[in-house]
């Protein structure tokens, strides 16, 4: 009967959104997307301030049997990030879709529009469901619609390819999905991720395990299932983009968490801590180096994506196996830093996306090589940016310190404690690591982009932005201040879910972690306020001193042209020297030579591509290719061959079962 | 009273380490040398100074220096004198300080990019590189002292002399050593970088700062013998527990040990060539990765 209602229900916003008008289609996205989101928020701030008791319905289909759909703590935290980024994109979408309305056909942008409500609504159902098969349900539901929403440009061929590309390994994911679930189905007679807990006696637990991990690591991007990943955001929309990369990724890790939620009570439950963060090392080591290399905004923010979700991988990892070895303190902070980190990547990742956005849709371009200067013309959009690019380097006054402060913290504490020294060491060390690369990707992504003169006419003919954008970016914006300022209050919204995870929490969550952030809250506030005294010092003392302007100091060289900035390339050349084992580089063009005295017109590229790109351009993919080549010979067109065929398998079906084999 | 005192001699140690570093390199190369307070002196010139700025740049250029000295000036109210007590403590404010500095790195890198200058850019990217790659020795070094001390809190593991104990002092003198390798790579000094050299192809921290005039070139300045007193209080308290934990002791050890360290080495050494950078900073990481590794068997009392 839901699913009845379900369909129905789509059905009816499908024909709504057709039926609209070009321009009011937007409105009518957002509408829907926004009423759903505050029919969800409600009951999920009502189950994390523990007002409501959780929330639970149950559905019967013909289809699936008995399963519920409810909110406990963890949906509720996904809820409410869903519910900001799915508002803000669809705000978003109504500026950034403006220059296509008259070029696109009414039926694709209504086709777009559809799949993102139909996006936002299949997450909200991934997050809400405990049955297996509802949850299979709107898994693929949500893998569908972001495949056709990548596929917005489609007449662009690296699009098609990609929007493939991404397809084709959700697939391989979700058929890993349908295996576990099935596995657990054929243990326990149940397909939900209640039965996880019943199925831990079999001492198969790893196994059943490491297949949910690598169905859900396909969407969250673990290494090396992460290659769709830099392919799929740069093909779509920057909106899409921003909600693929800020929430649904996330899906895979909330998978992962609800599994080792289940897995409480197992023995290998430290095995599957440190599976978890080794997974989260290589993810984050990798995603930050093949970063720091790329040249196209949405691809370094791609691999930037695959890097955090490495560090959230590291604190799931340390919170699980500290509290497999009995550290509750431990895994208490460590799991607030993954939750918090969770939330804070979801809203400067969005606002990262939606000023790639801006720009490129000022500029028509996302390679960092032809941009430039921007900060001059689109002084807003470079102000919120840099409000991003802070925070994702995890730097303090912003959000991102925050969380990864605490995932710090809590690898402190294990080496202090001598509580699992040796992993929270190799945590720490990644951390440091991956910190540190960090701040060199984003110093030359927002430096080579924002600042310096511009290096393309369309760069400085570009103009800010319209206010719809604006004020979608706003919003993540001020979130990420707030809690970056007041982490104290922020960590509230966690407290329910590190309940679930470990019931001894609260005296720790009240007598550690709220004194603590209330002390870094107290350090970020001096920061601020003596950064400011200074520079008000410096304004006042300036008043009385002569300031004047000129060109950039050209250390002695009059001629200097905006040419010889330094590029994103040269930015990162220390990396590409330690990065080489990994990436792949292809050159086009010609440089220019040691012997060229008077150097001619040169065209000269450099394409920094994954490794792991080539594990499908290998071997047994050619052969792969071989075998489908002779099978496709079977396919000869003609009915009585096919009716061969079926009679060739009733006989062979026939023989096998007299012979008792099957 | 201790925390005020405790901020005074913080400053004492950022002052003077840049006069002694001047005063040791003049003695080895058999000048007098100028001035002890000289570089005070200069930047009270560039204080009352004018500015000119770049037409390049946005107001992310103006604001630079003001979060570097801020943050400087944060950065140095974690660190304790021995026994004293710094105005900022709490469990993890190791984490704290050593990403409030990140902060700084980001903001002066960001300027000097805002330039469009392509020598600030070659500084800028080596700026990033290198600090991308110290910082897990930062860590792996805080991650050492909080193993050894059990605290995380600078205050905390820097509190009271231990009784003799020969594996604590290994660690404790490894540690200092760290730490002032640490100095010299954030200090920019010989043989990463050289404050004096001449051609900016080959300069770091000095190129990066070439738009700077005046207030803000001042201010750049201390904010580094802030960062640079940082460190060195935080070698010369890691040497103090092992045998005289007083102020009065620390304060002249943090003075001497690191600017006769720098100005010994900026004597008698040549700086790297700039491809074989990469490789001096790695190594230091590796080390304190391997200090860490040292202090946990020796945490653990096996014999090495």
């Amino acid at each position: 009967m839901f699913y009845v209602f379900l369909l129905l229900a789509l059905m009816a916003i499908a024909t709504l959104l057709f039926i609209t008008p070009q321009r009011a289609k937007v409105w009518v996205a957002t509408s829907i997307i926004a009423a759903t989101a505050i029919g969800l928020v409600v009951p999920a701030v009502g189950v994390l301030t523990g007002l409501l008791p959780t929330f639970q319905y149950a559905i019967t289909s013909a289809l699936f049997g008995q399963e519920t759909i409810s909110i406990d703590s963890l949906s509720a935290i996904f809820i409410i990030i869903i519910a900001v980024a799915g508002i803000t994109t669809s705000i978003y979408s109504k500026g950034y879709l403006q220059q296509y309305l008259d070029k696109k056909s009414s039926a694709h942008i209504s086709l777009h529009y559809l799949s993102l409500v139909i996006l936002v609504l299949a997450m909200f159902m991934v997050v809400m469901s405990s049955g297996g098969f509802s949850f299979l349900f709107s898994w693929e539901l949500m893998t569908i619609a972001s495949f056709v929403l990548i596929l917005f440009d489609a007449q662009r061929r690296e699009v098609t390819r990609a929007a493939l590309t991404y397809l084709v390994m959700m697939h391989i994911g979700f058929v890993l999905l349908i295996a576990a679930f099935s596995t657990l189905y054929a243990f326990t007679g149940q397909a939900s991720f209640d039965a996880i807990s019943l199925y831990i006696s079999d001492g198969k637990t790893i196994l059943l395990f490491v297949l949910f991990l690598l169905g859900f690591g396909m969407k969250a991007g673990l290494f090396p299932m992460h290659i769709w990943l830099p392919e799929a955001h740069p093909a779509a929309p920057s909106h899409v983009s921003a909600i693929m990369s800020g929430v649904m990724i996330k899906t895979g890790v909330y998978g992962v968490m609800r599994v080792i939620w289940q897995l409480n009570q197992a023995n290998e439950l430290y095995i599957i801590g440190i599976i978890i963060l080794i997974a989260g090392i290589i993810t984050g080591l990798w995603g930050i180096l093949l970063a720091t290399t790329q040249n196209d905004m949405k691809r370094l923010l791609a691999y930037s994506s695959m890097e955090n979700v490495g560090i959230i991988f590291i604190g799931l990892g340390i919170a699980t196996l500290s509290k497999a070895s009995g550290a509750e303190s431990i895994a208490t902070i460590a799991l607030c830093g993954t939750l918090l980190h969770l939330i804070n990547h979801s809203l400067f990742k969005s606002l990262l996306f939606y000023g790639a956005g801006n720009i490129y849709s000022q500029t028509h371009t996302t390679h960092l090589d032809k941009l430039g200067g921007i900060a001059k013309h689109m002084p807003l959009t470079a102000i919120l940016f840099l409000v991003a690019t802070v925070a994702i380097c995890a730097l303090p006054p912003l959000n991102g310190f925050v969380g990864e402060f605490l995932i710090y913290l809590g690898m402190f504490d294990s080496v202090r404690d001598g509580m699992n020294t040796l992993p929270a060491a190799a945590g720490l060390l990644s951390m440091a690591l991956i910190g540190g690369f960090v701040v060199l990707a984003f110093s030359k992504l927002y430096s080579i982009v924002f600042l310096g003169s511009p290096r393309h006419h369309h760069v400085a003919e570009s103009r800010e932005v319209d206010n719809y954008r604006i004020v979608a970016m706003v919003v993540p914006a001020i979130i990420i201040c707030l809690i970056g300022i007041l982490p104290q209050y922020s960590i509230k919204v966690i407290e329910g879910v590190a309940l679930q995870f470990l019931p001894s929490a609260t005296p720790i969550l009240e007598q550690y972690i709220t004194p603590t952030l209330f002390y870094v809250s107290l350090t970020v506030l001096m920061l601020i306020i003596v950064i400011a005294l200074l520079y008000v010092i410096k304004s006042r003392a300036q008043r009385r001193r002569v300031v004047t302007h000129g060109p950039t100091w050209g250390c002695g060289f009059t001629s200097s042209n905006i040419h010889m900035q330094y590029t994103g390339e040269s930015f990162a050349e220390g990396v590409e020297s330690i990065a080489t084992s990994i990436t792949k580089n292809t050159i086009e063009g010609k440089a220019v030579g040691k012997g060229e005295i008077f150097p001619t017109k040169h065209n000269y590229g450099i394409k920094h591509k994954d490794k792991i790109d080539s594990l499908f351009a290998a071997w047994w993919v050619e052969f792969l290719r071989l075998i489908n080549k002779r099978i496709m010979s079977l396919r000869t067109g003609k009915i009585n061959h096919y009716i061969l065929f079926a009679l060739l398998f009733l006989v062979a079906i026939f023989i096998l079962s007299l012979l008792n084999l099957i | 009273m201790a925390v005020l005192l405790n901020t005074i001699l913080m400053i004492v140690v950022a002052l003077t380490i840049t006069g002694v570093i001047n005063r040791t390199r003049a003695l080895l190369s058999g000048r007098k040398g100028i001035p002890f307070l000289q570089h005070i002196r200069d930047v009270k010139v560039l204080w009352r100074k004018g500015s000119v700025y770049s037409t390049t740049t946005t107001t992310l250029f103006k604001i630079a220096p003001a979060i570097y000295l801020g943050v400087s000036i944060v950065a140095m109210l974690f660190i304790p004198v021995a026994n004293l007590y710094p105005l900022i403590s709490f469990e993890g404010d190791v984490i704290c300080f050593a990403y409030t500095l990140a902060l700084a790195r980001l903001a002066i890198i960001l300027a000097a990019m805002d330039t469009g200058s392509s020598f600030e850019g070659m500084g800028a990217a080596r700026e990033a590189l290198y600090g991308a790659l110290i910082e897990p020795a930062l860590m792996m070094g805080f991650a050492t002292l909080a193993m050894f001390c059990g605290y995380t809190s600078f205050a905390d593991i820097f509190e009271f002399e231990q009784a003799f104990d020969l594996h604590h002092t290994i660690v404790m003198l490894l540690i200092a050593y760290l730490f002032i390798q640490v100095a010299f790579i954030e200090a920019g000094r010989v043989p990463v970088d050289d404050p004096r050299t001449h051609l900016e192809l080959t300069m770091i921290h000095e190129v990066m700062c070439l738009d700077y005039s005046g207030i803000d070139l001042a201010m750049i300045k201390i904010a580094g013998w802030l960062k640079t007193a940082c460190f060195a209080m935080i070698a010369a308290n890691a040497i103090a527990t092992t045998c005289c934990f007083y102020w009065w002791f620390a304060t002249p050890v943090a003075i001497l040990l690191t600017a006769l360290a720098i100005g010994i080495v900026e004597s008698t050494q040549a700086r790297n060539k700039l491809v074989r950078n990469i490789t001096f900073v790695v190594t230091i990481s590796a080390m304190a990765t391997l200090i860490f590794f040292i202090g946990y068997l020796l945490h653990l009392n096996i014999d090495i």
